[in-house]
């Protein structure tokens, strides 16, 4: 049942073209779609086995497959000399992809000042059509506009249109230019839909379709097998992830009737707190954010999905789809401030996969695994945040982070883009072009981008004033006051009790800071400073990428640098007049304020002191990882990739990802298709129900009718004594009566 | 008109079509003899043969309409279910006559009095048909079997049709003897052969559990056995069927057995209704028995002969499920069955005989591969009449209502015989594995190179293919008048009261 | 256009039209076919192709009416005739349908003459006779949905069998003698026993006159077994339907027949005659005998069954080589779907069960469709002789992709429409089961898209797969109507939903009498 619409004071303002935010990028996915099919397309002969395998027909494709055959990120280059002539469509597609994103920004923003016009509580929720009336289960196509999906949207939008026009430059000379910018497009429609959408199950659409574009832009350059087998893999993991999200829907409804977001926080009070069903609910739904997120245990398709295009890195994998898990719980903190346990659970693994992708980001030596690996740690504080309660805290740092990892990535996307045209100018083919070993001093070819990445990275390692201080910082103070007092202190996880598992969470949190500090700082030392480890040829044709690049960088660097204020502390306001205090927390007050209050049990926050104490720490801890790396870490020792011999003993295990893909072959994958190919195919299929069954029982019935038949020997002896005893039979049975 | 078949001029006008029948044949045994054995002589006395049964056909429709008997215990009867059989008897021989005209040639058969042994077979199954009187029947048994004996071996140029023909001599002298001597018992404990009498006693006397009654119902039964070839008393039909001249064993595998069912009907109802607590379990048994091991044995057969040969020994165990529901729905539903099956039988030989032009090589299955490509009308049409065999709706025609006939009898039956209905659906199955197989031969298979083209359709021959394969379809669209005909025709069942032991 | 059919009295005669034009198209085929005897092959086939697809057309267009002219909410039959047949037996030509048959038989008359338009060029040689079997087939198919007779139905469910038999065994592949006799004797097997049990209740509700009533209504309404019986008389029907299906462990027909069969055959076999089995329970097995089918030993054996079949299948699918047999073991999962779906018993799952039905035949015809294209121009159907097709077929590509999506049950496709409902009305009464039944939206997508990789991903390395030509016009305009329906239903079924609604609560209600609603008495919250 979804709430009858009054007259929303957002009824008349620019909010009630909710679905044209969606509409705008669908609109420009289908125009670049139907483009680049165009491009493709040559219609085959009236009868396909007419001139199947024609030989000359070949050479076309050929060339067109040797064309990204080595396609690994960025070959946007073609392999032969000459520069291909840019897509025809190249110019209509630049406009378009970045037009439509850059249109429903501007329309968020109008949303936006709208929003702050008026005074309302509830959420502004515009029905499309009904979509799957059945019985007692009414399910509308339906969006809904409120502070939480206010922000996700600015955010989508707006990042989006950043990365849609560094892209522009990026790409610019791939052949498949148009069904990129359609992907990209499409996948900013179902992200809108994701945050966008009034009951789980269009969120579901979403999240499923955000799930699909990632597949399909990981596997862009499916020529290559890896790439194609990382698209599979990133689907089928969040897949897994999405069966807990279907189930926590099959229960939300068996239990509470609907699936809408109105409706389910009025009725949310019905069910018993800290009881089986809302926690089975919760833990379900965390189940589909591990999926989506990249949590412990379904983190492993992240890295992995950096064999896509740098950009799709930026929005998909690092800015937007992979914080859908930690918008859902947001969405769900009603729920889930109901759900202790669950809520611990959240925090708990959150902390865990922080440190343990932080651990594993120490190792990597390429550029972008390196930042795959800190957006799963960074995204496991995220889901710190929202466990404790603190969803503000969880929404916030999902924020900045958007900001400095989109900037990471797409510095580091720059940094490719240099490496690969200076080795393609030379016809290098060699070298890899993302291996931090084969850059160093890039400092002096490409300032800007030098400048940017530190204010990243300082960000990142939660350097104030540097936007990632303020929200990690109030993450972890956050778990630190929870375990000091909350519902969920009073809970208990795994015979632990609340508070300890929280004092862990918070320990692991400043741990992974400290790591954090440290990879990242290796990574710029690595890349900009020390000598340049590229091979002489290449050297000269290092620079700075083009502006239409470059430029977005820029505006992220900026965001990156003050994104803090938009939540300050009161502690520090208190201290330094910075600006208004807590903007966010208050504008997220009408979705999550209730839940919030519902978990931290009244008492907000912890003495002053505690927290100066704890904010000084964490800085401490920030400097501290910096320095450490600055002492430890030498880039003149370092030696090229094919130069350097292979780490061993921890080195390498770190270097090997703990193995846990091996592990998860091992223990899941094979098991499974050995089950179903020997025992359930070969053996039960083929061998009990076919051989022993069906064919069993004819080849039984025709060899009875075999004997029959040689019983028939053409003797009339035997005829007439068989007549015998069959007659001698009969009469037996008649007087069997009597 | 009626007749008082208790006097003789009674008795000779109620056996008019009988005696037509056989005043005819006499005359046309002369007309045979009066000339030395040819081809043409033969294809001549052939026409006349059918000349006569059309006669008799006609004059059995003025009976059937007319006709009534006034007498109680007359030793003829003189009701719907006798012209019914006729009619079956009449339709078959007229088709083995027709297919024998144009087959025998081919086979080197010259002897013209084959298509005359055929009428006098004939005229057997009529009076076994219209007897009402033991002694009646075994004439009639005597008549139909003589004649066919010989039919059996008509081919003096074939060993095997010789062979054959002497085992079913043999065989069936042997079963005659049961029959006569199970005849003599009944009569010893009943004190009369009179069917309608022998049931009146049997109630009166309370003779049910009368052991040498029983005995004697018992022998009867091996004999009807033996005729329609039950298993185990079934020995004898794949060798002769394989070795008679194809036209024959169709007769053989429809007529023959229609007469013996519908004797055993007269008599089971008339008779020994009453008796079913003791005939019931040894039927139920032979059912079943020859539905499983008649459908299995087939299955191996690579001989299209022995494998309709076969299936016509199923197509008995089908029936022996109508007998056993002991009911007038079940002579209904043999009257219906035996149409159906007639036809279905004669389609698919009339096709044999084509495709066997040597009576020998062509035989084999094999040799109908591909036939589609080359003949696509013979084996389409032999594709119906072996989905009429298996009872497929529509495209099986008729064959699938008269098992559905058979079914209603026996769920309809007194006597529970829904798990005989089970048995009969499940043997089926298997059989579809050998009917299927001809179709998926004919149609799946491309056509050898060695394969001889089978020889041209003469006439009659396609008259009597176009025909029942015709009927076959329409019958199997609009079988309703075919139901009621049967239904009118039915034998009244005796009301099966309890049956009072021994005193 | 209500207004324009009634005027026309289209309700009267369309059912019978629907049935008699497949056949006469048939005879003229036949007639074309004798009259051309001596004409070339090509001539004969482009002759047959050319007046089928007219005749197939022309049925989908007279029966588009339908959509219009049922009356959903009525409980009485739309297009109800009823004729004496054979009176002897008290078996009428009886005909008439709800929202339910409605839906399939439209999407059986739309169907066909894509599959035509898909078999166009690969049938080379008897196409007379092919297309004739598939107009036959047709009629069998689309009376299966209308009869209200029981005999009469079983009649249609035999005259279905012998077309697919020569359709398989004439026109298949290697192993087509083993696979089209498989195929027959499994479906007889079942249907046979069934028709005792058809003959049995006729016969126990023989009017005063003792003559047989096969009435679908009247039975439906009188009918009473002991206890015994009707669990029989349901075992009956389930054997018979439960092959079809096809249910685990009835289905070792099926991947046999899909694989073996000619494209427009494992279309039609796919998209159509599995949902026999499915129709089967819901119009008959479950009306006929409520108390059997509610009994809780053999409901949840049902739903065990159905389950097994739905991870069954998935799994196994996940191991084919062969991209045809994949996606026959994906049907058994699908369909398990449905099964579990109807015996559930909540209007969300039956209504889910019922969109299953139609989402499956839509994105299973045209995934078999696909199949024979690239099998016409490669010959091959094992998934390891192609490989980054994507690149020379662009449009093959994009519309595998979407269809394999729809298949997984991707939101926004039709594929989750139905699933989703299914599983959401199923956790009511069957929380386990449905939860089992869910973890195959992980199996989907790593069969299909491991398939997918397989065919249009990965490198372009075999020289022959260089070579394809991408769809043609004809192509890909009949693969438009299915993507076409793929969005539809995906983004607003509710239109069929409504159609389906009522006659879907009705069965609830016989077979449960719990509230039209789908709250389960005692379930719920």
């Amino acid at each position: 049942m979804l709430l009858q619409e009054t007259v929303h004071p957002l009824a008349e303002t620019a909010a009630r073209f909710v679905w044209w935010l969606p509409t705008l990028p669908l609109i420009g996915f289908v125009i670049n779609g139907l483009l680049s099919l165009q491009a493709a397309t040559k219609l085959g002969p009236a009868d396909p086995s007419a001139d199947a395998d024609h030989a000359h027909a070949g050479h076309g494709a050929h060339a067109h497959d040797a064309h990204d055959a080595h396609a690994h990120d960025a070959h946007a280059h073609d392999a032969h000399d000459a520069h291909p002539p840019r897509h025809r469509y190249a110019a209509i597609t630049s406009i378009i992809g970045p037009g439509v994103l850059i249109a429903s920004f501007v329309l968020a923003l109008a949303m936006f000042f709208a929003m702050r016009g008026v005074e309302a509580d509830a959420p502004f929720v515009s029905r499309l059509f009904s979509w799957m009336p059945v019985g007692d289960f009414k399910l509308d196509a339906a969006l809904q506009l409120d502070a939480l999906s206010m922000v996700m949207v600015l955010v989508i939008t707006g990042i989006g249109s950043l990365i849609h026009v560094f892209s522009v430059g990026y790409m610019q000379d791939d052949p498949g230019y148009p069904r990129y910018f359609a992907y990209l497009n499409l996948f900013v429609f179902f992200m809108l839909l994701l945050v966008l959408g009034a009951n789980y199950v269009v969120t579901f659409v979403g999240w499923e379709g955000v799930g699909l574009c990632s597949y399909l832009l990981i596997g862009f350059w499916f020529s290559e097998q890896a790439n194609a087998d990382a698209g599979k893999k990133a689907f089928v993991v969040n897949r897994i992830g999405d069966f807990g999200f279907m189930v926590a829907m099959f229960l939300l409804f068996a239990h509470l009737g609907t699936l809408d977001y109105t409706a389910i926080a009025a009725n949310a009070g019905t069910l018993e707190p800290g009881g089986a069903v809302v926690t089975a609910i919760c833990l379900f739904l965390f189940i589909g954010c591990t999926g989506k997120s990249a949590q412990i245990p379904l983190f492993t398709w992240l890295p992995d999905a950096m064999a896509g295009p740098t950009p799709v890195s930026a929005l998909i994998h690092a800015a937007t789809m992979v914080t859908a898990g930690v918008f859902l719980i947001a969405r769900s903190s009603v729920l889930f401030s109901l759900a202790p346990v669950a809520s611990l659970t959240v925090a708990l693994v959150g902390g865990l996969t922080a440190i343990f992708a932080a651990s594993i980001g120490l190792k990597q030596w390429d550029i972008k695994k390196v930042l795959a690996y800190s957006t799963v740690s960074q995204l496991g504080y995220m889901f710190i945040g929202v466990g404790v309660g603190a969803y503000t805290a969880g929404v916030f740092h999902l924020v900045t982070h958007a900001f400095f990892k989109a900037l990471l990535f797409l510095g580091s996307g720059s940094v490719i883009f240099a490496m690969h045209r200076a080795y393609h100018a030379t016809h290098n083919h060699g070298d890899d072009a993302q291996d931090m070993r084969n850059m160093g001093g890039l400092k002096a070819m490409m300032p800007v981008t030098w400048t940017l990445l530190w204010i990243a990275t300082l960000a990142i390692a939660g350097v104030p004033p540097f936007s990632g201080f303020f929200s990690k910082d109030e993450i972890l103070s956050a778990a630190y006051s929870r375990a000091h007092e909350s519902t969920l202190a009073d809970a208990s996880l795994l015979g632990m009790s609340g508070s300890t598992v929280l004092y862990l969470v918070w320990i692991l949190g400043l741990a992974s800071a400290l790591i954090t500090a440290i990879y990242m700082t290796r990574m710029m030392l690595y890349t900009f400073h020390g000598p340049n480890r590229t091979d002489e040829k290449s050297r000269p044709h290092l620079a700075e990428a083009p502006w239409v690049m470059t430029g977005p960088l820029v505006v992220l660097g900026v965001l990156s640098l003050f994104g803090g204020w938009l939540n300050l502390p009161e502690v520090i306001t208190h201290m330094v007049p910075l600006g208004p205090a807590e903007t966010l927390e208050h504008w997220l007050e009408p979705v999550v304020g209730e839940a919030t209050a519902r978990v931290s049990g009244g008492a907000a926050h912890v003495a002053v002191s505690t927290e100066q104490m704890l904010i000084a720490g964490a800085i401490v801890i920030a400097i501290a990882g910096i320095a450490i790396a600055k002492a430890r870490l030498k880039p003149e020792a370092l030696l090229t990739k094919d130069a350097s011999e292979p780490s061993r003993g921890f080195e390498r295990i770190l270097e090997r990802k703990w193995y846990v893909d091996e592990i998860y072959d091992a223990l899941v994958v094979r098991p499974i298709h050995a089950l179903s190919r020997s025992v359930l195919w070969k053996g039960v299929d083929v061998g009990l129900i076919d051989t022993l069954g069906a064919n069993g029982s004819a080849a039984v019935t025709r060899f009875a009718g075999w004997i029959g038949s040689q019983l028939q020997t053409g003797r009339v002896g035997t005829y007439a004594w068989l007549l015998v005893i069959g007659a001698v039979v009969v009469l037996r049975a008649f007087t069997a009566g009597n | 008109m009626s007749f008082d078949v208790s006097t003789p001029t009674g008795l000779l006008q109620a056996l008019g079509p009988d005696l037509v029948l056989i005043v005819g044949a006499m005359v046309l045994m002369l007309v045979a003899a009066f000339r030395p054995e040819s081809a043409g002589h033969q294809r001549r006395v052939g026409l006349m043969a059918l000349g006569v049964l059309v006669a008799t056909i006609a004059t059995m429709s003025w009976y059937a309409t007319n006709a009534s008997s006034t007498t109680v215990h007359g030793i003829i009867a003189v009701d719907g279910f006798r012209w019914a059989v006729n009619l079956v008897f009449l339709v078959g021989a007229a088709a083995t006559i027709a297919l024998g005209i144009e087959a025998n040639p081919r086979d080197r058969i010259v002897a013209a009095e084959s298509h005359v042994l055929v009428l006098f077979a004939t005229a057997g199954m009529m009076v076994l048909a219209a007897a009402r009187d033991l002694m009646i029947v075994f004439l009639g048994v005597e008549m139909m079997s003589i004649a066919v004996y010989v039919l059996a071996g008509i081919n003096r140029s074939s060993a095997r049709s010789a062979e054959g023909a002497l085992k079913y001599f043999l065989l069936g002298a042997f079963s005659t003897g049961f029959l006569l001597y199970g005849i003599a018992l009944i009569y010893g404990a009943t004190g009369s052969t009179h069917l309608g009498v022998i049931g009146e006693r049997i109630g009166t006397f309370g003779l049910a559990g009368h052991g040498m009654l029983l005995v004697g119902v018992g022998l009867l039964l091996v004999g009807f056995a033996f005729k329609i070839a039950a298993v185990p008393f079934h020995m004898w039909a794949p060798d002769v069927y394989e070795g008679a001249p194809t036209p024959i064993t169709a007769y053989m595998a429809a007529a023959v057995k229609a007469a013996a069912f519908a004797m055993f009907l007269r008599a089971w109802l008339e008779a020994f209704s009453l008796l079913d607590g003791s005939w019931l379990t040894p039927i139920w048994w032979l059912a079943a028995v020859t539905m499983v091991a008649g459908n299995a044995i087939a299955l191996a057969q690579r001989n299209v002969k022995r494998m309709l040969a076969y299936s016509s020994i199923v197509h008995g165990g089908y029936l022996l499920v109508a007998v056993a529901a002991g009911t007038g729905l079940g002579s209904a539903a043999f009257l219906f069955y035996g149409i159906a099956y007639t036809l279905a039988t004669f389609g698919a030989f009339a096709i044999v005989s084509v495709m066997a032009p040597t009576g020998s090589r062509g035989a084999l299955i094999r040799d109908y591969e591909g036939l589609w490509t080359t003949r696509p009308w013979l084996a389409v049409g032999f594709a119906i009449c072996m989905l009429a065999l298996l009872g497929f709706p529509i495209f099986g025609g008729v064959g699938f209502f008269a098992k559905w006939y058979v079914l209603q009898a026996a769920i309809t039956s007194p006597r529970e015989l829904t798990p005989l209905a089970i048995v009969l659906v499940l043997t089926s199955v298997v059989s579809a594995g050998y009917y299927l197989h001809v179709v998926r031969v004919m149609f799946m298979k491309p056509r050898p190179e060695d394969a001889d083209e089978p020889g041209p359709v003469y006439p009659l021959t396609q008259a009597v293919l176009v025909g029942s394969v015709a009927l076959i379809l329409l019958l199997g669209l609009f079988p309703n008048t075919l139901a009621t005909w049967a239904k009118d025709n039915a034998l009244g069942a005796r009301p099966t009261a309890v049956t009072t032991n021994a005193p | 256009m209500h207004g324009l059919l009634a005027s026309i009295s289209y309700n009267n005669w369309i059912l019978t039209v629907l049935l008699a034009l497949p056949v006469l198209g048939a005879l003229a085929l036949w007639a074309q076919g004798a009259a051309m005897r001596h004409a070339d092959e090509t001539a004969r086939t482009s002759a047959a192709r050319k007046l089928a697809l007219v005749v197939f057309t022309a049925e989908a267009v007279v029966s588009l009416g339908l959509w219009w002219s049922v009356d959903y909410s009525s409980p009485l039959w739309s297009g109800y005739v009823a004729v004496p047949w054979i009176p002897a037996w008290g078996i009428f030509y009886r005909v008439g349908v709800d929202g339910i048959a409605t839906m399939l038989i439209l999407l059986t008359t739309l169907l066909m003459p894509l599959t035509v338009l898909g078999s166009w060029t690969s049938i080379r040689e008897r196409a007379h006779l092919f297309y004739a079997m598939l107009l036959v087939l047709t009629t069998g198919m689309l009376g299966v949905f209308m009869a209200l007779d029981l005999a009469l139905f079983y009649v249609f469910w035999e005259l279905m069998l012998v077309p697919m038999y020569l359709i398989i065994g004439m026109w298949g592949g290697q192993r087509r003698l083993y696979a089209s006799l498989k195929f027959f004797l499994f479906t007889m097997l079942g249907s046979l026993v069934m028709l005792v049990a058809i003959l049995y209740i006729g016969l126990t509700a023989a009017d005063p006159l003792g003559r047989p009533v096969f009435a679908y209504d009247v039975i439906v309404s009188g009918a009473t077994y002991p206890g015994m019986a009707s669990l029989w008389l349901f075992g009956a029907f389930f054997l018979a339907f439960a092959v079809k299906v096809p249910m685990w462990p009835f289905h070792t027909w099926l991947p046999d027949a899909h694989v073996e069969a000619p494209t427009a055959g494992s279309v039609v076999l796919a998209s159509i005659m599995l949902k026999m089995g499915t129709f089967g329970f819901v119009r008959f097995a479950l009306p006929l005998f409520p108390d059997a089918a509610t009994n809780p030993a053999v409901r949840s054996a049902i739903v065990i069954l159905a389950v097994v079949g739905i991870v069954y299948g998935a799994l196994v699918s996940m191991v084919q080589p062969d991209f045809k047999k994949l996606v026959a073991y994906s049907s058994v999962s699908h369909l398990g779907f449905v099964m579990l779906g109807i015996f559930a018993f909540t209007t969300q799952s039956l209504q889910g069960a019922l969109m299953v039905n139609i989402n499956h035949g839509i994105s299973t015809g045209a995934l078999f469709l696909l199949i024979g294209m690239i099998y016409e121009r490669r010959h091959t159907r094992q998934l390891a002789d192609f490989g980054g097709i994507a690149k020379v077929m662009p449009l093959f590509a994009v519309m595998l992709t979407i269809v394999a999506l729809s298949s997984i049950g991707v939101p926004g496709t039709n594929g989750f429409v139905g699933e989703f409902l299914v599983l959401v009305g199923a956790f009511r009464t069957e929380p386990i089961a449905s939860v089992i039944a869910a973890t195959v939206v992980i199996f989907a997508a790593v069969y299909l898209l491991w398939a997918l990789q397989r065919i249009i991903y990965n490198p372009l390395s075999k020289p022959e797969n260089q070579a394809l030509k991408d769809l043609n016009a004809r192509e890909l305009g009949l693969l438009v109507p299915f993507i076409a329906g793929i969005l539809w239903l995906g983004l607003y079924p509710k239109p069929v939903l409504e159609r389906t609604q009522a006659a879907a609560n009705r069965v609830i209600e016989r077979v449960h009498g719990m509230g039209a609603d789908g709250s389960v008495a005692g379930q719920g919250r």
